[in-house]
């Protein structure tokens, strides 16, 4: 138990505290006929207690454990926090775009400027991966992917 | 007898439909491929397969989504053994002997026990499947909501109980979970919960996406950050076929080990990881030389690999008869037999026999497929695994994308799945363990209808969930298992690693 308990401690902690609040709004009914929030007024009760324990836990042991790496290794936070922003434009842009543009996009940026793979292997193994990707999906089990821009094409 | 007899041939026919063999093969081979691959398991795999299965039969696409499930339990192996890395997590301890006799040159063998010891053990937990499956279904009928209730109650705490990080921190996540199953509209009273004015959760929050989110993209943003480290054995793969001394030595381990799997895969909350934990332990205690546990004992490799396989094969009997998933991958079985328009419970038996009767007879079949396919192609997923992770995990995150997009053709699924994705990754490094919450969240909306039901029932007497012998006896376990560690120290699925 370390300080990253403490965090994580106090955020489902006020999570918790937070949905006992909202179910009490929603109206916990009688014990006759239990409301819509009732359940879950409860269970955020218990969960903010289970979450006062961790917390309690960490104050009171200062294990060697503490000393231990830090939660996050700095190197690679950059690269993570890259690939999730490319996911989240990719879903932004993929019913607009179109599946196929967005796909090649993404596989060019996570090969080429992530991996740093060269740029021709980037975009021919993008090119491949995207066309293999619409045959799989589009052709053969008819996922009915977003057209976007290509739309005109009609194919 | 006769007609369970009647009731397996009937399995048969559906089975051995062409289409359904077809199925069957493809849910088996994907299977194995996502055993051997790291960075992806069986729970993810399935949930992002299952919107391609949309277009087929229901019966068609339980078959492939199980044979995934038994088929990852095959291909596990694999990599433990030549890679020492766990393809997923069942395999984890066929890596402490499994690689070492690898190293000593008796990669062969030790592929070999583990392929037929899967197979006899695999074939044992559907025969006993095929008995139980009609008898607990049966007993089933007579439960009530109270029953229903306790029982979700007890799965939950199993599976808490037997998460390898801290207890309170499982429960914490059972309890989000359950939270969590609560968005969306509320089935009795027609009112809308914590759906914050925001779209896309008065449907609720999907258990596909939440999946992906946690089994799947987390997991590439883990090893994103740790960047897998591989050293392939780059010996040729030879002998197979274990000897008449290593059969003589590991028969016993195998049956152990799918006697011991097939009950923890019973149990809800339990399955093939555990399984193959407690098999080794007791493979280590029994033995007449627990020193040569480590450095390459053969019955290491026999005895979890066989009851990882058993344990595969009857966490589907909770499922099939009661309607309670017994584990994550389950849990997303349950959530792709609703969307198909199924009911699983005590009535599925009745309702949709050919569902019921050929999922499990496909199994025997599938297992067969398994054995055949798994030691001739040997080479080639040694061949699989030498795909660098920069190209894998592209793929990975694309079919995730592909998998949430294709579930209702929109976008808010990906973004679902990103979320979970991030917060999984949160999780793993503060120690909170995704399993919990999947099960609760699986089990979350029946488990407040049958809540709410006893209590109208009982016109609010919260003693019906009590006065009721069954489901007291859940409740009694229930209890048992969040006192016994309060006074015992909990032996932890890590400990059992290592004693």
């Amino acid at each position: 138990m370390n300080k990253a308990d403490r965090g994580s401690g106090l955020f489902w902690f006020i999570f918790s505290v937070f949905i006992s609040y909202e179910s009490h709004k929603l109206g916990l009914g009688t014990l006759h006929q239990p409301g819509p929030g009732f359940l879950f007024f409860w269970i955020g009760i218990v969960t903010a207690i289970l979450s006062l324990i961790v917390i309690a836990m960490s104050l009171r042991k200062r294990s060697p454990e503490d000393a231990r790496e830090p939660a996050f290794g700095r190197r690679n936070v950059t690269k993570i926090v890259l690939v999730l922003i490319s996911l989240f434009l990719y879903a932004l842009f993929m019913e607009q775009v179109g599946f196929l543009i967005v796909t090649l996009l993404l596989f060019i940026f996570l090969l080429g400027v992530i991996e740093k793979k060269g740029w021709r292997f980037a975009v021919l193994l993008s090119l491949a991966v995207t066309a293999l990707s619409y045959t799989v999906f589009e052709v053969a089990l008819q996922s009915q992917l977003p057209k976007g821009l290509l739309e005109f094409l009609r194919f | 007898m006769i007609d369970i007899l009647q009731n397996v041939g009937y399995g048969f026919q559906v089975a051995i439909q062409p289409l359904n063999l077809m199925y069957c093969f493809v849910g088996v081979l994907i299977g194995t491929l996502v055993g051997v691959l790291p960075g992806l398991g069986p729970a993810a795999a399935i949930a992002l397969l299952l919107p391609t299965t949309f277009k087929v039969t229901p019966v068609s696409a339980t078959i492939m989504l199980a044979g995934i499930y038994y088929g990852a339990m095959y291909g596990g192996s694999t990599t433990s053994i030549l890679v020492n890395i766990p393809g997923e997590a069942a395999s984890v301890v066929t890596c402490l002997d499994g690689y070492q006799m690898a190293l000593k040159g008796r990669a062969g063998p030790a592929l070999g026990i583990a392929a037929f010891g899967s197979f006899i053990a695999g074939t044992f937990a559907v025969i006993a499947l095929t008995f139980v499956g009609p008898f607990l279904s049966n007993i089933a009928l007579a439960f009530g909501p109270p029953e229903y209730f306790s029982l979700m109650i007890v799965g939950i705490t199993v599976l808490t109980y037997l998460s390898s990080g801290s207890m309170i921190k499982a429960l914490i996540m059972a309890g989000v979970g359950l939270i969590l199953s609560g968005a969306g509209m509320d089935t009795i009273s027609g009112k809308y919960r914590f759906t914050f004015n925001i779209q896309s959760l008065l449907d609720g929050v999907g258990v596909v996406p939440v999946a992906m989110g946690l089994f799947g993209i987390s997991e590439v943003l883990l090893n994103l950050e740790t960047e897998i480290k591989r050293d392939i054995l780059a010996a040729r793969v030879k002998n197979l076929f274990p000897t008449l001394k290593d059969w003589a030595v590991s028969i016993g381990s195998i049956i152990r080990g799918s006697i011991l799997g097939f009950f923890l895969g019973i149990l809800p909350g339990g399955g093939a990881v555990i399984a193959s934990f407690a098999s080794y332990a007791i493979e280590k205690k029994i033995s007449k030389h627990p020193e040569e546990f480590g450095k390459g004992a053969i019955q290491g490799v026999a005895g979890p690999e066989s009851a990882n396989n058993a344990g595969a094969g009857s966490s589907f009997i909770p499922l099939l008869t009661l309607g309670i998933p017994a584990n994550p991958v389950m849990a997303i079985l349950l959530g792709a037999l609703m969307i198909h328009g199924l009911q699983p419970g005590p009535l599925l038996m009745k309702s949709a026999p050919d569902l019921f009767w050929g999922t499990i007879v496909s199994m025997y079949i599938g297992n067969g497929m398994l054995l055949v396919l798994n030691l001739p192609l040997i080479p080639i997923w040694v061949k699989v695994l030498k795909i660098p992770y920069y190209l894998l995990y592209p793929l990975i995150l694309l079919f995730c994308m592909i998998g949430a997009y294709s579930l209702e053709n929109s976008v808010a699924h990906i973004t679902m799945m990103l979320i979970f994705g991030i917060l999984g990754f949160l999780m793993k490094k503060f120690g909170y363990e995704g399993a919990p919450m999947i099960l609760a969240l699986v089990l979350g909306q029946k488990l407040e209808t049958s809540f709410r039901r006893s209590l109208i029932m009982s016109q609010g007497d919260f003693s019906i969930f009590v006065t009721r012998p069954i489901s007291l006896g859940f409740l009694i376990t229930a209890a048992l298992l969040l006192i016994v560690p309060i006074i015992t120290q909990r032996k932890k699925l890590s400990a059992l690693k290592e004693g």
